[in-house]
Parts: C-alpha cells; structure tokens; sequence
C-alpha cells in the first residue's frame, strides 16, 4: 500500500490560542518502500504518524490509502517509542496481539510468536512480562507483534531512539533481515541520520515546527544491506546534504519567528 | 529463607513482650485485675472455644462482614462501571462520594437505623457502603489512570470497544481492584466490629463490650485478641490472591 498525504494539517490547543504541529504538510509514500522522516524533535514525527495511522483526524488534508498488489490486509500499524507493550500480558501474548485481533487460534499464534521471537534474539523471554524485559527485549517484542500481523504499511516512530548504542545496531541489522525478506512499506521517522541512511530508500528531511517536507534524498544503496554501512564518497555526500538540510530547516524556522 | 526463620524474624518481639507480660503479672508487678497474664487470657480463649461461644461470635461478625463486603463490592462495581461510561454522571456523583467518604461512617449507624430500622439489614447496609465508597473511589481513579497509549495500541490493531474493554481497561485496573478489596475489607471489618459494639447481641464487638461493662477482663482481653487476629489474616490472603490474579504486578519488583 502507499500512502498519499496532502496538505495536512494538524494543531494542538496551548495555553495562548494553538500550536501548529502540522502545517500542509505534502508527500507521497511508495509501494514496498522504507521511507524515513528526518527532523529535530517537536517537528511534529509523532503527530504525523498518528494521522497516517488513523489514531488522530487532521483539521485538513487527507491521507489517501492507495491499496499494493500484494497486500495481505489494509492494515497500518504503528511502534512507537514506548509504552509499546501491554505490562499485563507476556512478551508472547503481546507479541501475537495482532493475530489474536485476527483471529488466528491461540496454539498457532503462540508458535508463530514464539518463532519471530526467536528469530529476534528473545528465545526462551516468552512468558517474561514487559517489567522483566530490557529496552531493546521490549522493542523487540513490539516489531515482531507488527511484523506478525503482517500490515500493508508499518510505521515506526523513533522505535530505537531509548536504547544505547550496541543494542540500537543490533536490533537495527535485526529490522533490516525481517524487512529486506518481503518489503512492505514502511515509514520511519528518526532523527539519527545514520540510521536513516543504513535503512532507507528515501529520505525526507522535516523542518522545525510545524513540519514541513524542505529535502527529499535517494539513498544510493543496494540492498541487502550490511548492518555497518560501508560509507563510500556518495553515502558521505548524501550525510553531508542532510546534516545541511537539517540545519537549514532549523535556521528557517527562527528567521519565520523572527519575522 | 526457610519459613522457621522467616517466622523468627517477625514474631521474636511479639513473643519477648508476651514472656516479659507473663511474668510481670505473676510477679503481682502488674495486678492481674487490669492486666491478667497471657497464660490466663489463652486459658479463657480455649474454654470460649471449647463452649462454642467463640465459634459463635467469630461466625456472627464474618457473615456480616461477608454480607456487607459483597454488597458493598456488587454496588460499588456497578456504580463504578457507570461513572467510568459516564464523564457527565462522574462529575455529578463525585461530591456526593467525597461527602460520604469525609463522614465518619459509625456516625451514621442511628441515621441509617432510623431508616432501615434497628436490625441487621441496618448494620449490613453501613458495612456495605463504606465498602462500596472505597471501591468507588480506588476503580474510577485506576479507569482515568489508564494510558491513552494503551488504548490508541489495541485500536491500532483493530480492536472492537468491547475488545478494547476487556483488554486494556480491565486488566489495567485490576492491580487497583485488588487495592480496593483488600482495603474495603479492612474497612469493612472494623466498622462490623464497631457497630456490634453499639447494637448488637452477638459477633466480636459485643463480646468485647459485654465483657468491659462486666468487668470480665481476662474475656476482654481475648475478643479483642480475636478482632486483631482477624485484621491479621485479611491482609495476606489478599496478597496470595493478587499473586495470582495480577502476576505482572509482582514481576515489575
């Protein structure tokens, strides 16, 4: 499935009238596409991702669901930085949540969790409760539950951001494998540009608040990837222009108070 | 820790004071009048226990407290599902929770037997409604501590209101259920006790009283041993309880 979101625009009250989070906001997503979203924070990522997931109505603008050939369901599906997991159910039952809203019978579910689970470096955490788990158990738990349900669009916000630097690499190599299997669409949003790069097709980089799209790059990158970029001249270049997009974006943000 | 230590380390104290009251009131240190030794005491609980008296009282007050509890618990539930479906009714029954709550309930036993009259539906309706304000107050809390992240998630995966209900809300505001019955229980058994001993020819409170207005100290000493012993109990029961019910909650130690 991709995704047509135009002119979005989304506003939240405040104190002195209301903030805009978003402000006709544009893009386009494509079928079978890792699509990253750059930006500071406060750019309005989270807001965006809960308008393309549904959970939030914009003031105005639409996001228009153009359905892919192979899409299982119609579903978009969101992780999110935290408060990911039930705290009331085991990494197993969480992780086989989207199947048990399908209506897939428990002992099929359980060993279908049970296999991503393992697949992601949680063998024998099943029946461990969030509680039990670390950051990265946990993020774990929440991509397999997504994955598992098989969505026709996964979105992802700031999914790694918690976690420390080894952790982040691992589960990062850990997505690209599950991913780079059978591309469905994904938009990711993060504001670590080596990250963007490692996992992206493309890359849109998001002005200070209310966002808006200011750069559009291409990663020039085969796939399968490797989990440690190789960073060849082109790769430096396209890290180069988006550092300098995001510092643009920021700048143009303070000139627009100013005025 | 093996439990004859883990009982050593609690009860070492409890019994030091015992052994030390014992003496002290053999010695005629303490007059055996006012404070009669254990020995006594234990003696006058085994003939009430023996007598059946014992059996009696005990079954008197928990049957009341059992009644009150659970219509205390059922109305308080019902009242508590409808606030939480209802914003407009919450606001509306919450100043009438908070007086009730700041009211001491023993001061309306003669309001509530001028209405129900003096008999036991009167003493079960009081223990009932300081259940059911405990109940009210600790569910409607837990329902609007609920985190709209784990709600937008279950609805994220298509799930129904009615799914959303049974799997998020309720087991979100179970840890707190439990709260609300174990204190509602605490609750609910002091107040039993209280009232037997203002109106009433039977349970624990009116052991209690008949035994001070007659000076029967040694009997004194025991029914108020019981009343202690019964709080004793309600509190680990309770936690067995939970430990299997909320076991999530004892994971996040």
């Amino acid at each position: 499935m991709r995704l047509r979101c135009s002119q979005l625009q989304v506003a939240f009250p405040s104190s002195n009238g209301s903030v805009p989070a978003l402000r006709g906001l544009t893009f386009d997503s494509h079928d079978g596409e890792f699509l990253t979203f750059v930006g500071p924070s406060g750019c309005g990522k989270t807001t965006l991702l809960r308008v393309m997931a549904g959970l939030l109505n914009p003031a105005a603008g639409e996001v228009e669901r153009i359905p892919g050939p192979d899409d299982g369901n119609h579903s978009i599906l969101l992780v999110s930085q935290e408060h990911n997991l039930f705290p009331w159910m085991t990494a197993s039952a969480n992780a086989a949540f989207g199947l048990e809203m399908q209506g897939v019978p428990r002992r099929e579910r359980e060993e279908r969790a049970r296999a991503i689970l393992e697949k992601l470096g949680c063998a024998g955490k099943e029946r461990a409760y969030p509680a039990q788990l670390s950051m990265g158990m946990k993020q774990r738990v929440a991509v397999a539950r997504c994955f598992l349900s098989d969505p026709a669009v996964m979105l992802m916000d700031e999914p790694f951001a918690a976690l420390d630097c080894q952790t982040r690499m691992v589960l990062q190599r850990e997505l690209l494998e599950l991913w780079e299997q059978d591309r469905k669409s994904v938009v990711f949003v993060t504001h670590d540009v080596d990250e963007a790069i490692l996992l992206s097709d493309r890359i849109l980089v998001l002005s200070e608040g209310p966002g808006r799209v200011v750069a559009e790059y291409e990663v020039p990158a085969s796939r399968p990837r490797q989990a440690l970029l190789e960073m060849n001249g082109e790769l430096w270049e396209l890290k180069r222009n988006i550092l300098e997009s995001l510092r643009l974006a920021a700048g143009t943000a303070r000139f627009a108070c100013a005025r | 820790m093996s439990p004859g230590r883990f009982l050593a380390a609690r009860l070492w104290l409890l019994a030091l004071l015992l052994v030390g009251w014992q003496i002290l009131a053999a010695r005629r240190i303490l007059d055996p009048l006012f404070f009669p030794p254990p020995s006594k005491v234990g003696a006058t609980l085994a003939a009430m226990l023996a007598s059946g008296e014992l059996g009696r009282s005990l079954w008197a007050t928990l049957s009341r407290t059992g009644l009150g509890l659970l219509a205390g618990v059922v109305l308080g539930g019902l009242v508590s599902v409808v606030i939480c479906v209802s914003p407009a009714l919450r606001t509306a029954v919450q100043p009438l929770v908070s007086v009730l709550y700041s009211t001491p309930r023993l001061t309306m036993l003669p309001m509530v037997m001028l209405i129900f009259g003096v008999n036991e539906g009167s003493r079960v309706a009081l223990v009932a409604l300081s259940a059911g304000l405990v109940v009210v107050i600790q569910i409607a809390d837990a329902f609007r501590a609920v985190s709209r992240d784990y709600v937008d998630l279950a609805a994220n995966y298509g799930a129904s209101r009615a799914v959303i209900v049974r799997k998020v809300y309720l087991p979100a505001c179970l840890p707190q259920i439990f709260t609300a019955l174990r204190l509602s229980t605490g609750r609910a058994l002091v107040l039993t006790i209280s009232i037997e001993m203002m109106s009433s020819n039977d349970g624990i409170g009116s052991m209690i009283w008949s035994s001070w207005q007659t000076f029967a100290t040694e009997k004194l000493y025991a029914s108020v041993m019981m009343a202690g012993f019964l709080g004793l109990v309600t509190g680990p029961l309770f936690h067995v309880l939970e430990r299997h019910f909320v076991p999530w909650r004892s994971a996040q130690a």
